[in-house]
């Protein structure tokens, strides 16, 4: 029975007297299926740790409501909501063994001891704690992973309405990481509780998540699935932080075509892959964008080519990623080109010339980049 | 379902924590702002014990210029605590840098025996002092046997060779011990790079090793400066016709019964301290650095033969000189005097009399360090909790005015209780257990209160948050998790506060009655009469109790009681 979790018109001002008040969530209004796993995305300080706190009560909000269910739980205090959490630091009690640590929130809801007992025993195996819950040392005596686990058990054995992840995966190295996103959901997924994971990878968050809200500055920018963000982006920041984007400067000439900056090429898009303004103006500054998959490269020229020049050839397995660098006119980074195989002629300081493959670029508009 | 964000503010904002924060705050006002007040406003009376609101004169003041004993006594407090602070340092750094950073056996038991001086009553030192260098001390005896022929004699202790000799060997170990931490946590990885950049060892010693052991020097040299510039014990022992601040307040209050005059002294008493304080933050601040460094590498220690012979015998050294007090008191303890060589006169009454004749102040000593310990370590842990976790306005008040006690003087306490609450003040205590357990807790709470708040801000809030999520209320995770957590500081602070209060006598000499006398004021009086072997027998007791108590917290917790000391 999981509840599903409403936010309505959050602001969150610290300091609103101060001179520079910040204004940490602005107008956040979204909800979340019940036994959904849904991630909040976004780089440092774009709100989402003040958003989870918020859930959980630890933050107070300016104004708006948050509910569980249909029951508001805007000014319950964090003790009443019947919540699990899992903090970055883990938050283990270094006083307790791994029993009273995960006993913990039962005895505050003084239960009886066979059932605690029961209860434990049986999260630790969801967990898979079994042997160490038998040795039953300090959290301090475990591993990183392990210690993760038991945070968990911690936050699910009492059942909790929802259970939030404040980057629970920050603490622990590359292939534990990996390792460990599966296991979140697949115990996410034997519980069917509402959850909430934080995290500024996006990496993780498309592979962990349900369904994914992009936020930046405070403002929900996208709330979609790990593949309508990533095939659907409705803005520059999205495309660009959930996988790679490359920017082309671009002069707007047809409703649906541009013409990128000091070339001959134009680009037609799908009229569903334009994220452009309303009733922009022909000759309005904009972006096409492309990802380094929608693009190749090329050795003969053409009207539909660009040339670049090679910085650096990485071989990352699947692809072969070059980076090339174009006309500071078109754009003053580096763009990244994948390739499925390896171009044996071409070495890096060469130059060659790169063409979108067919139907594939986006239209942005230019101001929104970051 | 309407919730505008007042009522929002109103519902999470809990006023329990606010009503606790005020007992700390109105008894600090009552028994340290009000006494100190008074004190600074008697400071400007004439010279008498009367409170008289209108008569102003700065009579206690121009003393200071006019009367050569207010001039000497003066004078004589800064050549003391100026020269005890250079020496400890001049002592205490090498022989920090040699347990630190030398191939040398016994470290521990180095630094454990290091400790002692520091933990037994400093006036104890100073009479057995008398005992190895009095007139007809045991060494002056000897070395005057032994020089005769060449026509030279050693001068008594007495005066201002024997209180600096006996300050240093008494506070060396502040400067000793916070200089080995330093010396030892310090990353051996920058040393390393200096190394590899082509630096010599003298020149990373220089530019490396000792600007980052800065603070923690100009730590302990404050130490040092405060405890000698307050020390009451060892001048009034062995100072002789040298007069001090702390004596010569104790001169006016006790002969004269001038409170007032004695309230101008422990001003200007205060002031150079304070003064000092501040040079040494500003000093201490521009060198105060982050490591910035992940990885943290072990020091590798000298293993030059010569080096570490030096080193062995330095340490050895300074070691056996500091500890001659303690095994000087044991010895005495057992005889009826030691004049000349050898001590006279085997004998266990100075022991067997002790339940006949000091009953009373043993009482009167565990009761009131005991009291005093509770009451502080329950007011030091709230402040600490409330300042580090609440934040409320007035935090940073409540914060200078528990730590203000630091650096005034234990006499000087002393002078502003009495100015406060003795005569014909509205409250009364003079003469009571109430007085001196108010100044043993107003001096003391610091302590407990920068031990408990160094771990509170050292644990990270999301275990007490992580309670909360768990359905705990306020106080159910203050008792589980809170509670639990800062006991170890709340102990050390405790044990820390109960050994320095066991051995109290700055303080108590100027509030005790005959029906609040405590051991160590028995002592003070059985030298002042030249009993050395009772004063000795009393010494050994109060030493056992202390060793006791602090060998079992070293047990458990293994930290640097010297840390613990560590102000500001």
């Amino acid at each position: 029975m999981s509840l599903n979790l409403t936010y309505s018109k959050i602001h969150k001002i610290f300091d609103p007297h101060s001179k520079n008040p910040v204004h940490a969530l602005n107008d956040v209004s979204f909800s979340i299926e019940p036994g959904e796993l849904f991630c909040l995305l976004g780089p440092s300080g774009c709100g989402k740790t003040t958003l989870l706190r918020a859930t959980a009560g630890l933050e107070t909000i300016t104004s708006g409501h948050i509910l569980y269910g249909d029951t508001d739980m805007t000014s319950i205090p964090p003790f009443r909501r019947n919540i699990g959490m899992v903090f970055q630091s883990f938050a283990l009690y270094p006083h307790m063994n791994i029993f009273e640590n995960v006993a913990y929130g039962l005895r505050v809801r003084k239960m009886e001891e066979k059932e605690i007992r029961r209860r434990v025993t049986e999260v630790m195996e969801l967990v898979g704690l079994t042997e160490e819950l038998k040795r039953n040392p300090s959290p301090t005596g475990l591993s990183g992973g392990q210690q993760q686990r038991v945070a968990i058990a911690r936050a699910l054995v009492y059942d909790p309405d929802i259970l939030l992840l404040d980057e629970p995966l920050a603490n622990l190295d590359a292939k534990l990481r990996r390792y460990m996103r599966a296991e979140i959901r697949r115990i996410q997924k034997a519980t069917n509780i509402t959850t909430i994971f934080v995290t500024h990878d996006q990496e993780e968050a498309m592979a962990i998540g349900d369904r994914l809200a992009v936020l930046r500055k405070g403002v929900i920018e996208q709330i979609g699935t790990s593949d309508e963000l990533y095939t659907n982006p409705s803005n520059a920041f999205v495309s660009n932080f959930i996988g790679k984007m490359n920017f082309f400067n671009a002069t707007l000439v047809g409703s649906h075509s541009a013409k990128i900056d000091t070339t001959t090429v134009v680009v037609d898009v799908k009229p569903q892959r334009s994220r452009l303004n309303v009733g922009l103006a022909r000759g309005s500054e904009i972006f096409v964008g492309a990802r380094p998959e929608q693009l190749e490269i090329v050795e003969e020229e053409s009207e539909q080519t660009i040339a670049a020049t090679v910085q650096i050839i990485q071989h990352l397995g699947q692809v072969v990623r070059y980076e090339v660098l174009l006309d500071k006119a078109i754009s003053p980074t580096t763009m990244e080109i994948d390739m499925p195989h390896y171009l044996s002629n071409v070495r890096e300081q060469d130059s060659v010339f790169i063409r979108f493959k067919e139907g594939m670029p986006f239209l942005f508009n230019r101001e929104e980049q970051n | 379902m309407s919730h505008d964000p007042v009522t929002i503010k109103k519902m999470r904002k809990d006023i329990t924590p606010y009503l606790i924060f005020s007992i700390p705050l109105i008894f600090m006002m009552i028994f340290l702002m009000y006494p100190m007040v008074l004190t600074i406003l008697r400071a400007f009376m004439p010279s008498g014990n009367k409170l008289q609101m209108g008569a102003f004169s700065i009579d206690g003041f121009t003393k200071f210029f006019t009367s050569s004993m207010y001039k000497k006594a003066l004078n004589n407090s800064f050549i003391v605590s100026l020269s005890v602070t250079g020496l400890c340092i001049l002592i205490g750094v090498p022989m920090g840098y040699f347990v630190a950073r030398v191939k040398i056996p016994g470290k521990n038991f180095m630094l454990s025996l290091g400790i002692l001086p520091i933990i037994m009553p400093s006036f104890v030192g100073a009479f057995t002092w008398v005992i190895l260098l009095g007139r007809q001390g045991v060494i002056r005896h000897f070395l005057n046997l032994l020089l005769a022929p060449l026509g030279i004699t050693i001068p008594t202790i007495y005066g201002m060779f024997g209180m600096i000799l006996c300050m240093t060997l008494t506070y060396y170990p502040f400067v000793f011990q916070l200089a080995y931490g330093a010396f030892a946590s310090a990353n051996a990885l920058l040393e390393e790079a200096g190394m590899l950049m082509g630096a010599s060892r003298w020149y990373i010693f220089r530019t490396i090793t000792f600007p980052l052991i800065l603070p923690s020097l100009g730590a302990g040299a404050l130490l040092v400066f405060v405890r000698a510039i307050g020390n009451f014990g060892i001048p009034a022992i062995i100072g002789g016709d040298k007069y001090v601040l702390p004596t010569l307040i104790y001169f006016r209050v006790n002969g004269f019964w001038d409170l007032n005059g004695a309230a101008s002294i422990a001003i200007v008493n205060v002031a150079i301290t304070a003064l000092v304080l501040y040079l040494q933050k500003r000093i201490v601040s521009r060198h105060e650095y982050e490591t910035i460094s992940a990885t943290h590498s072990e020091i590798k220690q000298h293993d030059g033969k010569a080096i570490r012979i030096i080193a062995f015998v330095y340490c050895t050294i300074i070691l056996v000189v500091s500890l001659l007090p303690q095994v000087t008191i044991i010895v005495m303890s057992f005889f009826e005097k030691w004049v000349g060589l050898f001590p006279e006169g085997f004998t266990l009454r100075h022991y067997t009399r002790i339940p006949a004749h000091s009953h009373k102040e043993l009482f009167n000593t565990f009761y009131l360090s005991i009291m005093a310990t509770v009451l502080a370590a329950l007011l030091g842990s709230l402040v600490a909790y409330i300042t580090e976790r609440k934040k409320p306005k007035g935090a940073a008040l409540l914060d200078m005015s528990i730590m203000m006690p630091f650096i005034l003087p234990g006499t000087v306490v002393s002078v502003a209780l009495l100015s406060a609450f003795s005569g014909n003040s509205i409250i009364k205590l003079t003469g009571t257990y109430t007085i001196i357990v108010i100044s043993y807790m107003v001096r003391r709470t610091p302590y407990v209160y920068r031990s408990v708040a160094a771990s509170l801000s050292q644990l990270n809030p999301s275990l007490e948050e992580a309670s909360t999520i768990a359905g705990a209320n306020w106080f159910y995770t203050f008792r589980r998790v809170s509670v639990p957590l800062i006991m170890p500081a709340i102990i050390s602070g405790s044990i820390l506060t109960l050994t320095t209060l066991l051995q109290e006598l700055s303080t108590t000499i100027l509030l005790y009655s005959s029906k609040t006398r405590t051991v160590p004021i028995q002592i003070y009086g059985a030298v002042a009469d030249g009993k050395l072997g009772e004063a000795s027998a009393l010494s050994v007791v109060l030493l056992i109790v202390v060793f006791v108590i602090v060998y079992a917290m070293n047990r458990k917790q293994g930290k640097s009681i010297a840390s613990a000391f560590k102000m500001g």
